[in-house]
C-alpha cells in the first residue's frame, strides 16, 4: 500500500545552502489535467440547464375567468430531436386548444383524457393555450382554486374578486386592471376566493414595508455594475472622444409614426398598435408595462417584441432585470 | 496558464453562485405582500361575518376568527425584520379565514361542490375566452398568409351580435357559439394546410433522417431475431412514406410515420434522431 503513495517523478536533492529542492517532472501533466478538468466542470455546467429545461415550462401563466373557467398559456422546450411530445394536461375538460411550435407553426394534436400528443416534428420551443374547467369548484359563494404545478407560475384572478384564503406562500404579486396577479411557486396550491362589491382598496393603502436585505442584495449588485459600467465608459470616453457627436446627431433624429409605418409597411396591426404605445411613451416602455397595457400572456407579448426587434424597429435593453423596449432611431439607415 | 486557470475557476464559482443568489432575492420579493392579501383577506371575512350573522357570530368562528386576526396582527409586527416568522403567520393567518369562510359556506347556503365545467358558465367568460381564441388564431393566420379573412370577419360580427344579445337578455347562444366553432374548425385546418406547404421541405428532411434511422434500427432488429413479418411491414411503411414524400404529400406521410412509429414501439425501439 505504501508503494502507492510513494511519488513516481519525483526528484529531490539536497542544496549547497542546506535547501531542499523539490523537482517535480509532472507539473506540466498537472496542469494540463487540472485545465481539462476545468474545461470539462464548465462543460458539464453549461449542459445541467439545458438538459433540466427540456420539458419544463419555461413559462406558465393562468387566467380565471368569473365563471371559474381558466385559460391556461405555457411555453415547453422540448427536445428538437424527438417527433411528438405527451403533455399531461392540468384536466380533461379541455376547449380551444392551439398548440404552436417554432415560427408559429400549427402542430397536429390528439386529446387523451388529461394529456395531449403533439406532433413536435422538430420544434424546440412550442407555446400552448387552451381553456380549462377542471381547476375552479365552487361552494356556495366560496370558489376555490386548486393546482399541483410543475414550475412557477402566474395568476390573474377575476375582476372583483376577493382572496379569502390559501395554503401557499406567493412569490408576488401585481395589480393589473383591477384584477389580482399572484406568482406561486410549485407545487399544490389552494386559493379560496369570493366575488364581493365592498373589495376596499385597502392592497394599495396597506403599509407597505421594506425588505431591507433584499434592497441591499440588488443595491450592491447594482453598484458593482454602475462602477463596472462608469469605469467602462470612461476608458472609452478616452479612446474614443471624436466618436461622440455623432452619436449625439443620432439621438435627434426620431422618426415619427407615419415614417415608422411607411417604412414597415407588412407589420401586424397589433404590433402597430405596441408601437403606437411606445412611441406616445417617449419611445420607451418595460415589457411588463406592454403587458399590462395590452392584457397578454409573457409569452404572447414576448413573441411580439422579438417579431418588433427582428423588424429592426425596436431595440431591447436591460433595465433593473427588466427588458425596456425601444424605438429605433436609425431605421432608415437599416431599410 | 495559471491565469487562466483562476479566470475559469472564478467563472464556474459565480456561475454557480449566480442563481442561488438571483433566486433569493426573488423569493423574498417585497414580503409586505403577504400583509397585503392577509390584511385584504380580514377585511372580507369581517363582512361575511357580519352579512352572515350580524352580532351573533358562532364560538367556533369567532375562536378561528381571532387566531386569524391575531396571526395578522403578529405578521404586521414581524415585517421586515423577521421574515421567516412572517411567513408562518401568513399561512396561520389565511388557514383560519380558509376554514372561516369554508363553514360559512357550508352553513350559510346548500353545499353544491361543482367544477365549472358543470355549472356556472357564464355567457361573458365563454365569449371571452372565444375571443382570446380568435385573436389567436387570427395571428397564426396572418402569419401564413391563408385566405381566411373574411371568415375572421364573419366571426367577430357573430360574437358582436352574440354580446348583445346577451346585454339585451336573450339566454339562446348556444347555436351562435357552435356556429363560430365550426367557421374556427375550417379556419384552423386551413391554417395547418397552408403551414404544412411552407414547411414542407423542413417536414420532408426531418422525415427523411427518421426513415434512415429507422431503417438502421430495423436491421439491428433483424439481427436480434425480430419477427420477420413486423420488420417487412416496416420497411413497407419506409417506402410508403418515401413515395408520398415524393409525391408532396406530406400530410399522409405523417400519418404513415405514426403507424411506423407504433410498429417500432412494438418491437422495442423508440424513433429519435441522434
Amino acid at each position: 500500500m505504501a508503494s502507492f503513495m510513494e511519488p513516481t517523478q519525483l526528484k529531490q536533492s539536497l542544496g549547497d545552502d542546506g535547501i531542499l529542492f523539490v523537482r517535480n517532472d509532472s507539473i506540466l501533466d498537472t496542469m494540463v489535467k487540472t485545465l481539462l478538468l476545468i474545461a470539462s466542470m464548465i462543460i458539464v455546467a453549461a449542459l445541467l440547464p439545458i438538459q433540466s429545461s427540456f420539458s419544463s415550462p419555461r413559462d406558465l401563466d393562468l387566467i380565471i375567468y368569473p365563471d371559474g373557467s381558466t385559460h391556461i398559456s405555457t411555453e415547453i422546450d422540448i427536445d428538437p430531436f424527438l417527433t411528438d411530445y405527451e403533455l399531461n394536461l392540468f384536466g380533461n375538460t379541455i376547449d380551444n386548444l392551439v398548440v404552436v411550435g417554432d415560427n408559429e407553426f400549427l402542430l397536429d394534436t390528439r386529446i387523451m383524457d388529461d394529456s395531449v400528443l403533439i406532433q413536435t416534428f422538430g420544434s424546440s420551443v412550442i407555446t400552448i393555450d387552451y381553456d380549462i374547467h377542471d381547476l375552479v369548484s365552487k361552494q356556495g359563494r366560496l370558489w376555490t382554486f386548486s393546482l399541483d404545478s410543475p414550475s412557477n407560475f402566474t395568476l390573474l384572478l377575476p375582476k372583483n374578486s376577493a382572496i379569502v384564503g390559501m395554503i401557499n406562500l406567493p412569490i408576488n404579486m401585481e395589480i393589473i386592471n383591477d384584477q389580482n396577479q399572484l406568482t406561486l411557486s410549485p407545487g399544490k396550491t389552494e386559493i379560496d376566493y369570493l366575488f364581493s362589491n365592498t373589495i376596499s382598496n385597502s392592497l394599495s393603502n396597506t403599509k407597505i414595508e421594506t425588505n431591507y436585505f433584499s434592497y441591499a442584495i440588488i443595491g450592491g449588485v447594482l453598484l458593482i455594475i454602475l462602477i463596472g459600467s462608469v469605469i467602462i465608459i470612461r476608458t472609452k470616453q478616452k479612446n474614443h472622444k471624436s466618436i461622440e457627436p455623432n452619436e449625439t446627431t443620432k439621438k435627434n433624429t426620431t422618426l415619427d409614426l407615419e415614417t415608422i409605418f411607411k417604412l414597415k409597411s407588412d407589420l401586424r396591426e397589433d404590433d402597430k398598435e405596441l408601437v403606437k404605445f411606445i412611441f406616445n411613451n417617449e419611445g420607451e416602455a418595460l415589457e411588463s408595462e406592454l403587458r399590462k397595457k395590452f392584457l397578454q400572456p409573457r409569452t404572447t407579448m414576448w413573441r411580439a417584441v422579438k417579431r418588433l426587434e427582428r423588424e429592426g424597429v425596436i431595440e431591447i435593453e436591460k433595465k433593473d432585470l427588466q427588458n425596456l423596449v425601444k424605438l429605433r432611431k436609425n431605421m432608415e439607415e437599416e431599410e | 496558464m495559471k491565469k487562466l486557470a483562476v479566470f475559469a475557476i472564478i467563472v464556474l464559482i459565480f456561475g454557480t453562485v449566480s442563481p442561488s443568489l438571483v433566486n433569493g432575492v426573488y423569493g423574498q420579493n417585497d414580503p409586505s405582500i403577504l400583509l397585503r392579501i392577509a390584511v385584504q383577506a380580514d377585511k372580507q371575512i369581517v363582512n361575511q361575518l357580519d352579512r352572515v350573522y350580524g352580532d351573533q357570530i358562532p364560538t367556533n368562528l369567532q375562536i378561528l376568527y381571532d387566531k386569524g386576526h391575531g396571526s395578522v396582527y403578529s405578521l404586521d409586527q414581524s415585517l421586515p425584520d423577521d421574515i421567516e416568522k412572517a411567513k408562518q403567520d401568513f399561512l396561520l393567518a389565511m388557514n383560519s379565514f380558509m376554514q372561516i369562510s369554508r363553514i360559512i359556506s357550508q352553513s350559510s347556503e346548500k353545499v353544491v361542490v361543482v367544477t365549472a365545467s358543470n355549472t356556472s358558465r357564464n355567457s361573458d367568460s365563454e365569449i371571452d375566452r372565444l375571443e382570446k381564441y380568435v385573436k389567436t388564431l387570427e395571428t397564426i393566420s396572418k402569419k401564413y398568409n391563408t385566405d381566411t379573412e373574411s371568415d375572421f370577419i364573419k366571426i367577430h360580427d357573430l360574437i358582436q351580435k352574440l354580446r348583445i344579445q346577451i346585454n339585451n337578455g336573450y339566454g339562446e347562444y348556444d347555436d351562435v357559439i357552435n356556429q363560430i366553432k365550426i367557421i374556427l374548425d375550417s379556419i384552423k385546418n386551413d391554417i395547418r394546410e397552408s403551414a404544412l406547404e411552407q414547411r414542407s421541405d423542413f417536414i420532408k428532411r426531418f422525415l427523411d433522417r427518421l426513415l434512415t434511422q429507422v431503417d438502421r434500427q430495423l436491421t439491428k432488429a433483424q439481427d436480434h431475431g425480430v419477427d420477420q413479418t413486423q420488420i417487412d411491414k416496416g420497411h413497407e411503411l419506409i417506402l410508403e412514406i418515401r413515395e408520398l414524400l415524393s409525391k408532396n404529400q406530406i400530410k399522409d406521410a405523417q400519418v404513415i410515420f405514426v403507424e411506423l412509429k407504433g410498429l417500432m414501439e412494438n418491437i422495442g425501439y423508440s424513433i429519435r434522431i441522434t
